[in-house]
């Protein structure tokens, strides 16, 4: 069906992105396709894999057990969504990151967990690791009649997260995240800051200077909108992701 | 002036009413209606056969319309007609300004038809509009109408539609500006040059506006030729009548204007639209109802407050102001029939707000460019005057270690001469440094300085901002339908219920049980025993609907008399039949009583029943034989002067309320982001009449100004189309930005107006705007820095510390 009506119809998950743009005109569908029927709203663990489900809402990222033991960054994300209850109760981590809004804070957080996206088409399952399914801003590596079923992660006990959004109702301007890498070392993903996802590992997370040098120097097409141009963002991003190692280190604010 | 007697609303001069301290004021009447969604709004408006209406709208910001085929629009199964503005323009006289530029002496204007005609001048200028059997097709047509533009250069800042250069955006006129506005006395260059300290600033305030949770809209039913009824969001609904009248040309009377229940308003619902009698047209051409409501989208292209003002001023080693000048440019959009451009007006005769400096000269220059027009915005243009006065005492203050409150108190007006002239306006009374007085004591102000010098030693930007404002209310212009004064009509049924109907409307603040309440007083009767009818020309009496505080001093004053009017026929009445004096009759709990004789008493309800049944024997008397029990009556304040006095000086405002304000925020040095930690109000909008209102009120307004100081932004692109379209992209507060705001009254009673009332409904923007201002420069001032760019955002903070840093160390 996705593939007869390509071009034509939308896969949608919570539908907190599609249907306000359909609304206002921004986006013309004739066919939109719910997800929510194909039991895809579970979060499991098999084979020291974590999966998540296409259907899977903030609100159950933020009640999962599992999740808060095992991927707890993401639970800590989530509480932190724009938008309240109306948009956890209803937006899907997973149709998130396949809209792929770059000033959103999923794609960030899922990109710094190596997430692995299940896909599902026409010609059976692949799989793509997320640093590949995320290609450019709204775009994602998904072909004619294909959908992501779930994404599948190793997990990761520990993560810290900070963001910098303007008011309760802005988008996010900077995310950070930060996990545990190799020898004391810690990886730090800033979302938000340019059209992909950037990576950043220091091998000494409290040496501030060699901080602030590598982000700096990472950032180098940031990008810009209406709430804050190119240059704030890479100004403040090297504060945004000592932040968020220090949310990892359990450092007092 | 009454001063009102009742337990629970005790009028005093020196002002000790609390937040809360009202308890037993009535609460919202049909407020569980309204918090459950059960309560009708225009989208919520149904005709039989209703069709919908969808706007064709100019993508260029400046073109020559060419031509318009909507042939293909028209051939959509499901379209009724598309109209044109050419086609409009013989269908209806131009749309008559809401105050129109050309009545107020000398300044540019111009008539603005339906839709556009010939030209267009804003990205969003409807040229088109089209009616179908429903709004999904009438979307689609509209995008099927071919417009054919000959693109004309633009203008988008007003500095550079000020230039000799810039493109026209009226031919008949020799500029882009629509007139200097003066308000000046005494000399102030002299007194600058002479000034032992002198300064300069910029301050500049971003284009924001009201975003009402409702937007706008209409249904027009005009299907018999000789009868008009129209549902409309709007805060005027008389005014509306008769200006369709004008338009159409049809009689008044055989047009009926319904303004239901209305979900905010702040100004933006004035009358002015040209969709109000466009909706009329449709349903004229398709013999059907039409019903049009704005998107979200379309409400977002209005502006408001966009100014830049540069200010210069000089003052003694104390601190007092000695004199100032102020050159104000407001980038007014295009001028329309809206009602926005006025608030440069208004803006400009604020000054010298409650201040005493007797030397001043501001110059206000609205302009326009091809940004869409200004709406009405709540304050009205005179949070800018406070804005920038109150940037300048803390200015004064920075520059000499003077701490800011104490650099008003050397500044204020006395209450000298009031009520009389003072400066410009004839002032009803005041007690400007009472008011702050109240407000360091009740917010704690030495507190919070010490709690910001302790944060300071931990490095943190924690900044305490003061903003005080005078809010001209009650506007009346002479020779139009802005008034002063509104009407009620008092009905006693002979059940002994009651029925107010009142010219003024509610935009959802809850003046229709205030209105209520003074009527139940009078009777001495339970408020649930009284329905209002407001916002229908048929059912009340010709008013002037909402603005600037006339609920609660035209419309309770109309309503009281004419309360007391009928109460007087039912004290004529139960003196006869009791025999006694009418000085011996009361009103209370719901019965009348003699107070001579206990066994003398009758409920309401037996009085009402009883003179509509049969009146009392033997007597001639006004409603004594007859059932006398419905009054209008027409009220209210008395403080106008429109015949120039020998200094040739006018006052068109009935009021000047004032209000003072405190914010604390903490400014993020790595990010700029601002946190407002606290605010605190202290009003004096004369006799509160009910605090859970007037405390309502200034919560929003508080709210209002801290939003468009901080987040609130129609910022355009290089084509000029403006980059807000959404509240994604324009970023009004929610609640968890905005602190648990803290306030309280100073009670100073108009002599002006029945009740002593001033009006309550800007107090709150102009001082929370310039309070937060304040605030931040405080926060950063450690730093060196200094921002007097509206709004603050961070990108903007950040780079004022950023620059302080390149100063200090380059």
């Amino acid at each position: 069906m996705l593939l007869e009506h390509h071009g034509n119809a939308a896969v949608v998950g919570g539908g907190t992105f599609l249907l306000p743009r359909m609304t206002r005109h921004l986006l013309e569908y004739e066919h939109v396709v719910d997800l929510k029927d194909l039991g895809l709203r579970q979060i499991t663990s098999t084979d020291g894999e974590i999966e998540i489900g296409a259907s899977v809402s903030y609100v159950d990222v933020l009640e999962s057990d599992l999740l808060r033991s095992n991927l707890a960054l993401l639970p800590r994300m989530a509480r932190g969504i724009t938008g309240g209850r109306q948009i956890t109760q209803q937006g899907t981590l997973v149709g998130a990151v396949c809209f792929h809004f770059p000033t959103t804070d999923a794609p960030g957080a899922v990109f710094a967990l190596d997430a692995m996206v299940d896909i599902h088409g026409p010609d059976g399952r692949r799989s793509v690791p997320i640093s590949d399914f995320l290609i450019d801003a709204f775009v994602v590596d998904l072909r004619p009649g294909e959908f992501v079923s779930s994404m599948r992660f190793a997990p990761q006990p520990s993560g810290g997260y900070c963001k910098v959004k303007h008011s309760t109702g802005s988008w996010p301007i900077v995310t950070a995240s930060a996990v545990p890498g190799p020898g004391g070392s810690v990886r730090i993903t800033l979302g938000a800051v340019e059209s992909l996802p950037v990576v950043v590992t220091v091998e000494d997370p409290l040496d501030r200077t060699e901080l602030k040098h590598r982000v700096d120097s990472a950032i180098t097409a940031p990008w810009s909108d209406v709430l804050a141009p190119g240059s704030y963002r890479a100004d403040i991003a090297a504060a945004v992701a000592r932040r968020a190692v220090e949310d990892l280190m359990g450092v007092p604010k | 002036m009454d001063v009102l007697q009742s337990s629970n609303s005790v009028t005093r001069v020196d002002g000790t009413a609390e937040s809360g301290r009202h308890e037993d004021q009535p609460r919202r009447q049909h407020g569980d209606r309204i918090l459950t969604g059960r309560e009708q709004y225009l989208d919520d408006i149904s005709v039989p056969g209703m069709l919908h209406a969808a706007l064709a709208r100019s993508p260029h910001p400046h073109a020559r319309i060419v031509s318009i085929d909507a042939t293909a629009a028209e051939a959509i199964p499901g379209v009724e007609v598309v109209l044109t503005g050419e086609r409009a323009a013989g269908m209806a006289k131009p749309v008559p300004h809401f105050m129109d530029p050309g009545l107020a002496g000398g300044l540019n204007t111009a008539d603005f038809g339906v839709l556009a005609v010939g030209k267009v001048r804003w990205v969003g200028e409807p040229v088109a509009a089209v009616v179908a059997d429903s709004l999904a097709t009438a979307e689609a047509a509209v995008t099927a109408i071919a417009v054919e533009y000959e693109i004309l250069p633009a203008v988008f800042e007003a500095e550079d539609a000020m230039r000799a250069e810039a493109p026209r955006l009226f031919e008949h006129w020799p500029d882009n500006v629509i007139g200097h506005l003066p308000n000046t006395e005494g000399d102030a260059d002299a007194k600058i040059r002479d000034a032992e300290y002198r300064a300069s600033a910029r301050i500049t305030s971003g284009r924001h506006q009201p975003v009402p949770m409702e937007t706008r809209g209409y249904v027009g039913s005009w299907v018999t030729p000789d009868r008009i009824e129209l549902w409309a969001a709007t805060q005027n609904p008389h005014v509306l009548r008769t200006r369709l009248a004008d338009m159409l040309g049809l009689s008044e009377e055989r047009i009926r204007v319904i303004a239901p229940r209305m979900g905010g308003s702040f100004g933006y619902k004035f009358v002015g639209f040209p969709e109000e009698v466009l909706v009329c047209l449709l349903s004229r051409l398709t013999g059907a109802p039409v019903k049009w409501i704005e998107t979200r989208a379309d409400e977002l292209l209005a502006g408001g407050r966009e100014f830049t003002h540069d200010v210069e001023f000089g003052f003694n080693a104390d601190g007092v102001l000695e004199g100032f000048k102020v050159r104000s440019v407001g980038n007014v959009g295009c001028l329309a029939s809206w009602s926005g451009w006025g608030m440069a007006a208004q803006g400009c005769f604020t000054y010298p707000g409650v201040y005493k400096c007797a030397d001043y000269a501001v110059e206000v220059i609205p302009v326009v460019t091809n940004k869409a027009p200004w709406s009405g915005f709540r304050a009205y243009g005179k949070e800018q005057a406070n804005l920038v006065l109150d940037r300048i005492m803390d200015l004064i203050s920075t520059k000499l270690g003077i701490d800011p409150a104490t650099v008003r108190f050397r500044n204020f007006q006395s209450s000298e001469g009031m009520p009389g002239w003072v400066h410009n306006k004839h002032i009803d009374s005041a007690n400007y440094a009472g008011a702050l007085t109240k407000l360091l004591q009740f917010a704690d102000y030495d507190g919070l300085r010490r709690r910001q010098a302790e944060a300071r030693k931990q490095g943190r930007l924690l900044g305490v901002g003061l903003g005080y404002e005078l809010t001209p209310e009650g506007g009346e212009m002479f020779d139009s339908l802005t008034r002063g004064h509104d009407s009620a009509t008092v009905r006693v049924h002979p059940s002994g219920t009651v029925t107010v109907a009142t010219g003024i409307t509610s935009p959802g603040t809850g003046n229709d049980t205030t209105i209520a309440f003074v009527v139940a007083r009078e009777f001495g009767i339970d408020l649930d025993r009284i329905d209002t009818i407001q916002g229908d020309t048929d059912r009340a009496p010709y008013g002037f609907g909402i603005m600037g505080g006339r609920a609660a001093m035209a419309g309770t004053a109309a309503a009281a008399d004419a309360a007391r009017e009928i109460r007087r026929h039912m004290i004529t009445f139960t003196a006869a039949e009791w025999g006694c004096a009418p000085e011996q009759i009361v009103f209370g709990g719901g019965s009348v009583r003699a107070t001579h004789d206990e066994s003398k008493s009758m409920s309401f309800e037996e009085l009402a029943s009883s003179i509509y049944r049969r009146g009392s024997n033997g007597s001639s008397q006004s409603g004594i034989t007859h059932a006398d029990l419905e009054a209008t009556k027409v009220a209210g304040p008395d403080n106008f002067h429109h015949e120039p006095d020998e200094q040739g000086r006018i006052n068109f405002y009935a009021s000047y309320p004032y209000c003072a304000a405190v914010v604390v925020v903490e400014v993020d040095g790595e990010t700029g982001v601002v946190t407002v930690q606290e605010c605190s109000a202290v009003d004096d909008c004369g006799a509160v009449l009910n605090s859970n209102f007037v405390d309502s009120q200034l919560y929003g307004a508080l709210a209002q100004g801290i939003g468009g100081t901080l987040w609130e932004d129609l910022p355009y692109d290089e084509t000029g189309i403006s980059q807000a379209q959404s509240l994604k992209e324009y970023l009004l507060p929610r609640a968890s930005d905005l602190p648990a705001f803290r306030v309280a009254h100073q009670e100073t009673p108009s002599p002006f107006t029945r009740f002593g009332t001033k009006g309550a409904g800007d107090s709150g923007i102009g001082s929370g705007m310039a309070a937060v201002l304040n605030a931040v420069n405080d926060a950063i001032a450690p730093l060196g820095a200094q921002i007097h760019h509206l709004p603050l955002s961070p990108p903007r903070i950040l780079n004022a510390i950023k620059a302080a840093g390149e100063m200090t160390h380059p």
